[in-house]
């Protein structure tokens, strides 16, 4: 028999199966085999079994192909809405399907289906195998089950949470925001819990089955001084259980989400031009994934439409930069036990000390590049297959103090909280908003700024981070999510106040 | 497929009566879907499925929620609905949510507006490739030594919805919809690699642009972007392109909500009647377009629908109202979000207006940015074309507008003669004076 590569066709027959799939040395993950668990989710509730498994594979290969995978999903969503004091308004989603993809070099088919019964998971399958237009193969003859650890292990399921003990979060939250400031005008309450049930079985054998849980609560807040109108908000949330909404955090939720509004009012419109750029710690992180991140996703680079894919192995930062995609931060929202191709969670150093190391792969890209896939390959749902997407991204903290580098940066602006962010990869460019903010002048935090964007690019970005401090901080949002090619992922991030030398601010001052 | 809708409608609604609910609304949406993509002359993606999902509105005991699903099993349904009407009943009770009065269901329009392609049925696999094939050879041909790399893709779905609602609302609807596009992306200097699309949304497949003028138009936008850098921060005039109005403008139909006005998120609220913007300015939401994409009868409450001005040669005439918030405001409802929105053209061409204008920014593309509708500020990454007496420069990039939507809307000179047609906003290209562009 010839070598196999982790691409190559597992053909029928257990012991070479189990010998070939024991080898590959996937990090934070082994394979134990089949019967060793009880029957899992999907196979207990919807009748998924390890035959019907092979027979949709088999199906999904009848054409050829090098791989195919099968992506079940049972997502339960629930939302709670506070509007003018009271939790009048409730709203649940239940996702039920399966997606088959049928993988030949860079070329997809893919089908998906809501029925899970045989005759409509074999109709998917045969769309998913058109894309190939050779001989059938064969699926693995066994799967084996994909053990991981588990980075946000739930000890009581949402669903098992009484929705009385969950009304008291939005209602509290309301009424502590109003009697924090006489000012507050108006609150929303949004509280979002879900339940995402998936099971990955894969051609060359790998059987992933995992849930997870994700869940928020945010506040949004109106306030009116002098006849003017400021709104602003704040939300904590992640992979966590219910019992991660505790007093403590309800009434830092509220603090935050007042206290931002308020500022608001004292904010003036910075000048526009080229400036040094102080991100403070934590949720600016987003500007990293934005700027930097997505054009290390490997899909951009093997297209050569990254502006990144010539510059592997070269210095892209000064050496105390260090870029990290990692999906093995408990509970943080962008982790992930096992990608949406059965590849086990794990820590990816993009940059290291300066230097771009690696990109984030999934199952196509790392093949393209010869490489082991990188536990990125990510989808919003059964209706999507999945591609290469970021985890938690961050940078982790330098040396010196946050006063230190405001005081480098002179004068220019300091940005507290970004939104909407947005990139060219081709190009780098990239244009974030700013919505809170303070203005840098003699070194020191001044004025409060608000609605200002701030354009930049990538790579120049990147080269042009000059100071890091010492105040390492996650994001610990729930609520948002990353867009790519039509499919929203929940991702994380983090960095410590870095200072940029300089980006474009767009200010109303010229 | 229509009589299997309504026949799940109608159990869904009498399963949420016999478990408690007072009132219902059921919708059941059914589509199919194609997607494909090519790249380096072979498919890149295909993609094809049929979805089936139900949405059911629940009142109870003065009380609401939402709930959909795509678990369309009997069994495990009924239950859901149960579990749904029960938990409705443990939410605080709101007075303002109710189904509509019946009598707004009135008087819809009798005529076809025209949402479904009869040659939808006959499209075969073969037409769809050849028109994503002859888009990517068009754009590869046009681009020669300059592409990257170039993608071509066609989707088109099919969607068919059935809405009842317990006091009587009965719509039904049959629709299609095309896409085509290309992305390309084009070798610049140094490391930069810009890249632009084209992209054409129909009711109609024969409405779609040809898939040659299709990749052409991606290959010259992308390659109108090669050399891009950013100028000296500036108070210049901006034309926006007519296919990125629609971005640029929606900060403005937010405040228009009738939400953002209950809520005091609305820099619009006092502004009925009083002039917003510069009398070029008139906003139409039309929803009687034949074969138009925000075309409808009825909206999601189920109103009828009518032809509305909302902003007339510069004066607010109209909010979007929906029946939940013209209870809370106490007011008449209008409709709940827009259906085909209408800038009327004005009569110079593009070129023509540039001409005129000295020096400016042709604004072909918008990145990031945000616009807040409680104050109305607005700050947004560009790119396009620096022009000079009609002339093009070069193209700009890594620069931003900001200003305040009381403010710019009044300075808006001219619209052009070139309405978008691939969009459910039909705007031409418009032209302000004094933006400050920023940059170095």
């Amino acid at each position: 028999m010839k070598k196999m590569n982790r691409r190559t066709f597992i053909k029928t027959g257990a012991t070479a199966a189990a010998a070939t799939l024991a080898a590959p040395a996937l990090p934070g993950g082994w394979y134990s085999l089949p019967g060793a668990d009880s029957a899992g989710y999907f196979e207990s509730e919807f009748g998924i079994t390890d035959a019907l498994c092979r027979k949709v594979l088999a199906e999904a290969l009848a054409k050829g192909g090098d791989y195919a995978d099968l992506y079940f999903e049972h997502t339960i969503s629930n939302y709670l809405i506070l509007e003018d004091g009271k939790v009048n308004r409730a709203a649940s989603d239940i996702g039920l399907g399966a997606g088959i993809r049928t993988v030949k070099g860079e070329q997809v088919g893919y089908g998906f289906t809501q029925e899970l019964s045989d005759k409509a998971m074999l109709n998917a399958a045969a769309t998913a195998a058109t894309i190939a237009s050779t001989e059938a193969r064969q699926p693995a003859g066994q799967f084996l089950r994909l053990r991981t650890k588990d980075y946000y292990p739930m000890k009581t399921l949402f669903s098992s949470v009484p929705l009385k003990s969950k009304l008291p979060l939005l209602q509290t939250t309301n009424d502590r925001c109003f009697a924090l400031s006489p000012l507050v005008v108006k609150v929303n309450v949004s509280y979002h819990d879900q339940q995402k049930r998936i099971l990955v079985v894969t051609s060359e054998g790998v059987k992933a089955e995992d849930l997870q849980p994700r869940t928020w609560l945010y506040s949004s807040v109106v306030a009116e001084k002098d006849g003017r109108r400021e709104r602003s908000g704040w939300n904590f949330g992640g992979r966590r259980e219910f019992s991660y909404f505790t007093p403590a955090l309800l009434e830092d939720l509220c603090q935050r989400a007042v206290n931002r509004t308020l500022v608001l009012f004292e904010a003036v419109q910075p000048p526009a031009g080229e400036m040094p750029v102080v991100l403070g710690p934590g949720v600016t992180g987003v500007l990293l994934h934005e700027a930097i991140g997505h054009g290390m996703e490997a899909d951009f680079n093997w297209k050569k439409t990254s502006t990144y894919c010539t510059m592997l192995g070269k210095k892209v930062a000064e050496p105390f930069v260090t870029i990290i995609d990692d999906g093995t931060i408990p509970q943080l929202v962008g982790s992930i036990n096992f990608d949406d191709e059965g590849t086990p969670g794990q820590k990816t150093v993009l940059v290291d000390k300066g230097i771009l190391t690696s990109y984030m792969h999934d199952h196509i890209s790392a093949t393209n590049y010869k490489v082991k896939p990188t536990g990125n390959g990510r989808r919003e749902s059964y209706q999507h297959y999945a591609i290469p997407r970021m985890r938690n991204t961050y940078m982790p903290a330098g040396p010196a103090t946050p006063e230190d580098v405001i005081k480098a940066a002179g004068k220019g602006i300091y940005v507290q909280d970004v939104s909407n962010g947005q990139v060219k990869i081709g190009e780098g460019d990239f244009a974030f908003y700013v919505s809170q903010g303070r203005m840098i002048e003699n070194g020191k935090l001044t004025a409060p700024i608000k609605d200002v964007n701030i354009m930049g690019n990538g790579p120049k970005m990147l080269a042009n981070i000059t100071v890091l401090a010492n105040d390492f901080e996650f994001s610990v949002g729930g609520a948002g999510a990353c867009g790519k090619d039509g499919q929203a992922a929940p991702c994380g991030f983090g960095q410590p106040t870095c200072l940029v030398k300089s980006l474009t601010v767009g200010g109303v001052r010229s | 497929m229509k009589q299997e809708l309504y026949d799940l409608a109608e159990w869904a609604i009498k399963t949420a009566k016999s478990a408690g609910a007072n009132d219902c609304r059921a919708s059941v949406e059914a589509e199919r879907l194609v997607e494909i993509s090519y790249r380096e002359r072979k498919p890149e993606n295909l993609k094809e499925a049929s979805t089936k999902s139900l949405q059911i509105d629940i009142y109870a005991d003065g009380r609401y929620s939402s709930q959909r699903t795509s678990d369309l099993r009997k069994e495990p349904l009924k239950t859901f609905i149960g579990d749904a009407v029960a938990m409705t009943k443990l939410l605080a009770e709101d007075p303002f949510r109710t189904l509509p009065d019946p009598k707004y269901y009135q008087g819809r329009a009798a005529i076809d507006i025209g949402l479904y392609d009869p040659a939808y049925r006959s499209l075969t696999p073969d037409a769809r490739h050849s028109f994503v094939k002859a888009m990517e050879e068009a754009c590869l041909a046009k681009g020669g030594d300059k592409v990257i790399s170039v993608s071509a893709f066609g989707n088109d779905s099919y969607v068919e919805a059935a809405v009842m609602t317990s006091n009587g609302f009965d719509g039904y609807l049959e629709a299609t919809v095309f896409v085509g596009g290309a992305e390309m992306t084009a070798k610049d200097e140094g490391e930069r690699r810009p890249s632009d699309f084209a992209y054409a949304v129909a009711v109609n497949r024969k409405n779609l642009p040809t898939p040659e003028a299709l990749g052409e138009e991606a290959c010259r936008r992308t390659l109108s972007l090669l050399g891009g850098r950013k100028i000296k921060t500036e108070t210049l005039p901006i034309i926006i392109e007519n296919r990125v109005v629609a971005r640029f403008g929606n900060g403005l139909v937010q405040a228009m909500f009738g939400r953002s006005i209950q809520q005091k998120q609305s820099f619009l609220a006092d502004k009925k009647d009083q002039k917003v913007a510069s009398p070029v300015l008139t906003l139409v939401d039309d929803p009687f377009i034949v074969g138009g994409l925000g075309s409808r009868l009825f909206d999601d409450d189920g109103l009828a629908t009518k032809t509305r001005a909302m902003i007339d040669a510069g004066v607010l005439k109209e909010f979007y109202v929906d029946w939940y918030y013209s209870r809370k405001l106490g007011w008449e409802p209008t409709t709940s979000s827009p259906s085909n929105l209408i800038i009327p053209p004005g009569k110079r061409s593009v070129k023509e207006i540039m001409k005129d204008l000295g020096r400016g920014i042709f604004i072909t593309g918008f990145i990031g940015g945000n616009s807040n509708s409680t104050t109305g500020d607005m700050s947004i990454g560009i790119t396009g074309q620096l022009f000079e007496k009609g002339e093009p420069v070069h193209p700009v990039s890594e620069m931003n507008i900001a200003d305040n939507h009381l403010k710019f809307w009044q300075r808006l000179a001219e619209a052009g003669n070139d309405p978008y047609m691939y969009s459910g906003t039909r705007a031409p290209s418009l032209v302000f004076t004094d933006f400050v562009v920023a940059g170095i």
